[in-house]
């Protein structure tokens, strides 16, 4: 038995959309969500307290930075991340491959698993899928990831037929080497890059493997949009429907309204926390950046209808003089943005249940883009799941 | 604003103040220490943080230099400073600077005084300052005043300090007199002077003469220096000269980063308002205090009780912690054990250090927590000895802890 099971509530009667209910061992968790990335063993500088009172229910923790510092042992010694951490509510980890590929210049890729040479004392270093899957036992994650063979979306040709295949052995290997199915639940990811052929061949393999959940990966790093949205539709349509699907690193707003019409459950994203420390917050019209000027003298709240009670005593103003020089700032922002994520999760999963969704999309365009000039992908893309919009 | 003194122990007073206009019936029992700000915001703690410590104070410092240059669109924000920061329940007091860093001397001359902000200097003369204090409609307000003056300053630099200073004052003054908004807002004079004892007696006398409701005693370092000014010789027998010279009937505040050690002797010498920035500085630096106040100190003897079991727990011995030491690595104790804060009922040692370790903002909120609750609890501590009298006996018992 898996340490996930999926219960669908409710399917949009014109798109892929659906909301369930996911357990997980530390948590219920309503889908579609939202899953903040406390890279670190930490939501930048919000306390667990604060991601309760926001009814977030699941977050993300790296397994790259993690597994550095402060380490496996230490964690397994803290009695698992949860603990150390004193979130009690459902965790996710990456395997750590895409961040070492991603920010270690040297990271190079062989059957055995990722090498790579430590950013800190320069010696050779080895992430296989059983050290991943070691590592990620150690830190207790409900739901932990396999490792993959990760190549930049715009690689073509063998290379990325290569890591298609490979994924899919280390996926067994993964798999094999998972010490506690029980208690944490592994996703394996469907690969292939923009080639559709491959795709479906990953999917279609990974299936056959008996899994709780799938991660939908090697996309948002850069590839078109149109491509972006073809791709995760025809994943969607390859995965059953009764485990739940997990697109990784996309969390822009309008991608997330777009991909769940196209029927993905769970999305994770540095954004919204990363664009506070820069002074933006998110509002349905997009983003604001308090730093500018403009906002001197505007002493309105970030956003009149934003659900979290503590936005009400700041002004715009008084946050432009403070974004510009305090951490306090970014504190506030932080809750702000991650309150505006979760807000839209659950107003999405709202018209879902009352099969409401497809005005709920009209609505969500016409705030984002009150010219009516939406983007023709995501346009194309609702289209594909009948809905259009005016 | 009125200021009684109830009782005088050990040279040091307990007294409370009667704030007025809108926070009329608040009774605010001194020695205390006030809500050391950030540009206007407790450091590191938005509003729902900062909820979360207890017993803040009720006095908010806010210094002018982060938050002057905005003056135009605070004014046309139209309700002042409290309000515009979030901390509209708290007496909203005002300076110049801000305690927690050293300011860049040699600005300031007869026409005005240069403050520091995160956007660099901004000159202020009276007629800008009262107009800057009219937008803001602080609860309390520092006088202009050139404090730009430390240990080794001359004599000809006092005189000009002092002498600038009652300028400014008596500009101010004057001023003041044709403003409507502030005036329930209670005008705090500052006394100059450097070590030189002439000169901080004149000060006293001078400024005392004016109509002011309070007296801030700068000029002994430029800013913060990070120098223990009761390691000077002079430091406490000019202190004690200069407030020989001060009205009983008016609060002392001095904006110091002092541990609860220094404070305690200050508050001997006749200091009743002190500011937060000391907490704050120790968080900057990733250390908490875990300064016991109990007497005697449960700590030492627990300490005592530890080295007789042979228990080799790295001991706790001083008054503050580094996080950042790698002894803290696998420390899965609360930062102080026993205290009921957030931050150690929730969290271990071994997590803030790994928060300090990756350069985490939370690590900096959690401190902060701490080190205000900490803090914070010392002055009901303080004033709790002071008024049991074993004054002499917490003194003792912060001295055995520092040695
Ligand atoms: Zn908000
Ligand atoms: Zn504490």
């Amino acid at each position: 038995k898996h340490a996930l099971s999926l219960n669908i509530l409710a399917q949009c009667s014109t798109s892929k959309a659906r909301a369930c209910l996911m357990s997980l061992p530390h948590a219920q968790v309503d889908t579609p969500v939202f899953m903040p990335v406390g890279t670190q063993g930490t939501l930048k500088g919000l306390v667990p307290d604060q991601l309760r009172e926001l009814d977030c229910k699941i977050m993300l923790g790296n397994t790259y930075h993690l597994g550095h510092r402060p380490g496996p042992e230490l964690l397994e010694q803290a009695g698992g991340l949860h603990k150390f951490m004193s979130w009690d509510r459902a965790l996710l980890t990456d395997s750590g491959g895409f961040q070492m590929v991603s920010l270690l210049e040297l990271a190079h890729i062989t059957e055995e698993g990722v090498k790579f040479k430590s950013p800190h004392n320069g010696t050779e270093m080895l992430l296989t899928p059983e050290k991943s899957i070691e590592i990620q036992n150690s830190i207790g994650a409900d739901i932990i990831m396999q490792l993959d063979d990760v190549v930049h979306s715009s690689i073509e040709g063998e290379r990325l037929e290569e890591a298609m295949y490979r994924t899919i052995r280390w996926l067994d290997r993964c798999i094999k080497a998972h010490q506690r199915p029980t208690e944490q639940c592994l996703f394996p990811i469907v690969q292939g890059g923009l080639n559709s052929d491959l795709r479906t061949r990953c999917a279609e393999e990974l299936i056959k493997r008996d899994v709780g959940g799938y991660a939908i990966g090697g996309l948002s790093g850069g590839e078109s949009k149109s491509d972006f949205w073809r791709m995760v539709t025809l994943s969607t349509d390859l995965l059953p429907d009764e485990k739940p699907r997990y697109l990784m690193g996309v969390g822009f707003a309008v991608d997330l309204v777009v991909c769940v019409a196209l029927g993905c459950d769970m999305f994770d994203c540095v954004f919204p926390t990363r664009t506070a420390r820069f002074g933006c917050a998110l509002v349905k019209t997009g983003q604001l950046n308090l730093k500018n000027a403009s906002f001197a003298t505007d002493f309105r709240p970030i956003d009149a209808d934003c659900p979290w009670p503590c936005c009400k005593n700041y002004t715009r103003a008084y946050l432009h003089v403070l974004a510009n020089t305090e951490p306090a700032a970014c504190n506030i922002l932080t809750v702000h943005n991650v309150a505006y994520q979760l807000q839209l999760m659950r107003t999405m999963r709202k018209s879902i249940m009352e099969d409401k969704f497809p005005d709920f999309v009209q609505q969500f365009f016409n705030d984002m883009f009150p010219s009516g000039e939406f983007p023709d992908w995501a346009v194309e893309a609702l289209a594909s799941v009948n809905i259009s919009l005016r | 604003m009125k200021f009684s003194v109830e009782k005088v122990v050990g040279g040091g007073r307990l007294g409370s103040i009667l704030p007025a206009g809108r926070h009329e019936n608040a009774v605010i029992e001194t020695p205390m220490c006030t809500l050391f700000t950030k540009v206007g915001s407790a450091p590191h703690l938005g509003y729902d943080m900062l909820k979360r410590v207890s017993n803040i104070p009720d006095i908010a410092t806010m210094s002018l230099g982060g938050l002057a240059p905005h003056h135009e669109n605070i004014r046309e924000f139209g309700k002042g400073l409290g309000e515009f920061t979030a901390l509209k329940s708290n007496i909203i007091f005002t300076t110049l600077h801000d305690a927690s860093f050293a300011i860049t001397s040699g600005k300031n001359d007869r026409n005005g005084v240069a403050l520091w902000g995160k956007g660099g200097k901004f000159k202020m003369d009276p007629s800008l300052y009262v107009k800057v204090q009219e937008a803001f409609r602080p609860d309390w307000f520092q006088a202009l005043s050139d404090g730009d003056t430390d240990k080794d300053t001359g004599k000809k630099r006092l005189i000009k300090a002092v002498n600038n200073s009652l300028d400014f004052l008596d500009n101010t003054v004057q001023l003041l007199q044709k403003s409507e908004v502030l005036k329930n807002s209670s005008l705090i004079g500052a006394i100059q002077g450097g070590f030189d004892v002439e000169e901080r007696q004149r000060s006293a006398k001078e400024t005392s003469a004016r109509p002011v409701h309070g007296f801030l005693i700068e000029g002994f370092e430029k800013g913060h220096s990070g120098l223990d000014l009761f390691s000077l010789e002079s430091f406490s027998s000019l202190l004690a000269k200069t407030v020989s010279c001060l009205p009983e009937n008016k609060p002392r505040i001095m904006e110091t980063a002092w541990s609860p050690l220094q404070v305690l002797r200050a508050f001997k010498l006749g200091i009743d308002v002190f500011s937060s920035v000391y907490p704050y500085l120790l968080t900057q630096k990733g250390q908490a205090l875990i300064t016991d106040y109990t007497i005697p100190p449960k700590s030492a003897s627990a300490e005592l009780e530890r080295e007789q079991s042979g228990d080799c727990l790295p001991p706790n011995s001083g008054l503050f912690i580094d996080l950042t030491n790698k002894s803290n690595f696998e420390d899965f104790r609360p930062v102080l054990p026993g205290c009921d804060c957030y931050c150690c009922s929730n969290f271990t040692r071994s997590y803030i250090h790994h928060l300090l370790n990756t350069s985490e903002l939370l690590a900096y909120v959690l401190l902060m927590i701490h080190n205000f609750h900490q803090y914070f609890k010392f002055f009901s501590c303080l004033r709790k000895s002071a008024r049991e009298g074993t004054l002499d006996d917490l003194q003792a018992s912060l001295e055995l802890q520092s040695s």
